[in-house]
């Protein structure tokens, strides 16, 4: 079975899943870039947003942050390295290094900024399927030249129907060596190169092989363009979305 | 192009290939298929058996010698080839190109431009044919063996090719996967497709097979009915059904 990821697709029938991924596409963009020059109150009023589409769409926002805790650490560490080098009215001093009021308003502020992001990510991953990124993807390179946007369509294809094969023979070898006594092995060097090398090989082999199957199946350059599927909601969401992004820029 | 190759959906005339490291694939194999033979392909490993199978679909050209489909020659003709000759190749997981089951047997007729609502008709039909509609948004990853060599199979029946080519159909498949399997490529060759099936274990398919090519080191060293030959078998390497060691005939594997 694949393993689930907090990106994985979820089925659905809220407002996001319904919505024509463009629309989401070009959201998420203009939200990110909103977020990045965003202030404390106007980062909050996000999160509340958030929190709302989390609830309608049906997924556990406990279970979400249980399983991105990963990166909630590493928001900790840019929290503590931010807090550490802004300079500003100190508020503790030890072994020559300074926290600063500054630092940890600023540190707080640009972590709080990245989850944010991460969640806003997580929400467009979980109601969109892949396959309708790749159509997104498609659909906003045509207009631009010398991008073979159809090759890139395929090629996003690849990677997200090629990354569970991957990982399934990578835990393959990894069993495979641990039932011949490989974890005795403390250099963790050469651990990974055990287990890398002949991944790549198999890998490149596979990939050998993909190829083979995909020209058996006349691929080619010139294909048939993605179907999109608007629910009729897509305008009032893009309003909302520009009168969200605005608060972000301007509160 | 003459009358003879007419008669036959598959005219083969003396092909050779050698691969660059000097190996030698084949060597000066002549065949003829008709419409609608079930042909097992049979022979050890290293024997040949796909490398025939890929000049069937164009996939390797010959070195020396034609091959013809439908009376066109294939190394002019790739397209039209592939669209007649489908190929099932032996691992699902590294032939599988969609990120849904959907978008999966969907590629082919998106290589071939067809309009989408033509598409979407088609792949709904042949996912209902082989039982697989209610997989349809699933991941192809999330699917079992069996699943997953159904899905290649409806994957290349969505193109309507008259010939489908299977490598070791039945390879890492449990029982119940190689039932389902077996059954849909029965009742293909029932529904009028031309089957070919390279495989070193013929048990499981000689009883539905009309005809029996055995191969060694590129060459075909025996082709005629397999009640004729499934003695031989053993001489080349292929393991005897069976019920044929024991005297009873070929019996059907699927009851």
């Amino acid at each position: 079975m694949a393993y689930v990821t907090p990106f994985t697709y979820r089925q659905g029938q809220s407002l996001l899943h319904l919505l024509d991924v463009r629309c989401k596409f070009f959201v998420i963009c203009i939200i990110s870039m909103s977020l990045l020059s965003a202030h404390l109150p106007a980062c909050f009023f996000y999160f509340l947003v958030l929190l709302l589409f989390f609830k309608k769409t049906g997924l556990n926002i406990f279970a979400t942050l249980n399983s991105i805790k990963y990166f909630i650490l590493l928001l900790f560490f840019i929290f503590i390295a931010r807090a550490l080098t802004v300079k500003g009215d100190i508020i503790f001093s030890f072994y020559g290094m300074t926290i600063t009021e500054q630092g940890l308003t600023e540190g707080f502020l640009v972590a709080f900024r990245f989850f944010l992001v991460m969640l806003t990510g997580l929400l467009f991953s979980s109601t969109t399927q892949p396959s309708s990124v790749k159509s997104a993807v498609q659909w906003f390179f045509k207009p631009i030249p010398f991008v073979p946007e159809k090759r890139v369509a395929v090629m996003i294809s690849l990677s997200l129907s090629f990354m569970p094969v991957i990982l399934k023979q990578a835990k393959e070898m990894s069993d495979a060596q641990k039932a011949r006594c490989g974890d005795l092995q403390k250099n963790p060097v050469k651990r990974i190169i055990r287990l890398v090398l002949p991944l790549l090989k198999k890998t490149f082999i596979s990939a050998d092989r993909l190829v083979l199957a995909m020209e058996s199946r006349c691929y080619n350059d010139d294909r048939t363009d993605p179907e999109f599927l608007p629910s009729g909601k897509e305008t009032p969401f893009l309003i909302g979305s520009f009168i969200i992004s605005l608060n972000l820029v301007w509160l | 192009m003459s009358t003879i190759m007419q008669k036959f959906i598959i005219d083969i005339n003396a092909i050779c290939h050698t691969f660059s490291d000097g190996y030698i694939g084949i060597k000066n194999i002549s065949v003829s298929i008709s419409k609608g033979e079930f042909i097992i392909l049979a022979g050890k490993n290293g024997s040949g058996k796909t490398t025939f199978l890929r000049h069937l679909n164009g996939l390797l050209l010959p070195d020396s010698g034609h091959i013809f489909v439908n009376g066109h020659d294939v190394s002019k003709h790739l397209i039209q080839t592939r669209k007649t000759v489908g190929m099932v190749f032996q691992d699902a997981d590294t032939q599988i190109v969609g990120d849904t089951v959907f978008d999966e047997v969907a590629f082919g007729l998106e290589n071939l431009k067809v309009k989408r609502t033509e598409i979407n008709k088609k792949v709904t039909l042949i996912l209902e044919n082989l039982n697989l509609l209610h997989l349809k948004n699933r991941s192809p990853s999330t699917l079992s063996e069996g699943e997953k060599r159904k899905l290649a199979i409806a994957g290349i029946l969505v193109m309507d090719p008259e010939v489908i080519m299977f490598d070791e159909p039945f390879s890492n498949l449990d029982y119940t996967g190689t039932l389902q399997v077996l059954s849909t490529i029965i009742k293909l060759n029932q529904s009028g497709h031309t089957i070919i099936i390279a495989t070193h274990d013929v048990e499981t398919i000689i009883c539905e097979a009309t005809r029996i090519i055995i191969m060694e080191k590129g060459l075909i060293k025996e082709d005629g009915e397999p009640a004729r030959l499934v003695k031989y078998l053993e001489s080349y390497g292929v393991k005897e059904p069976c019920s044929s060691k024991f005297g009873m005939g070929l019996q059907p594997w699927l009851t």
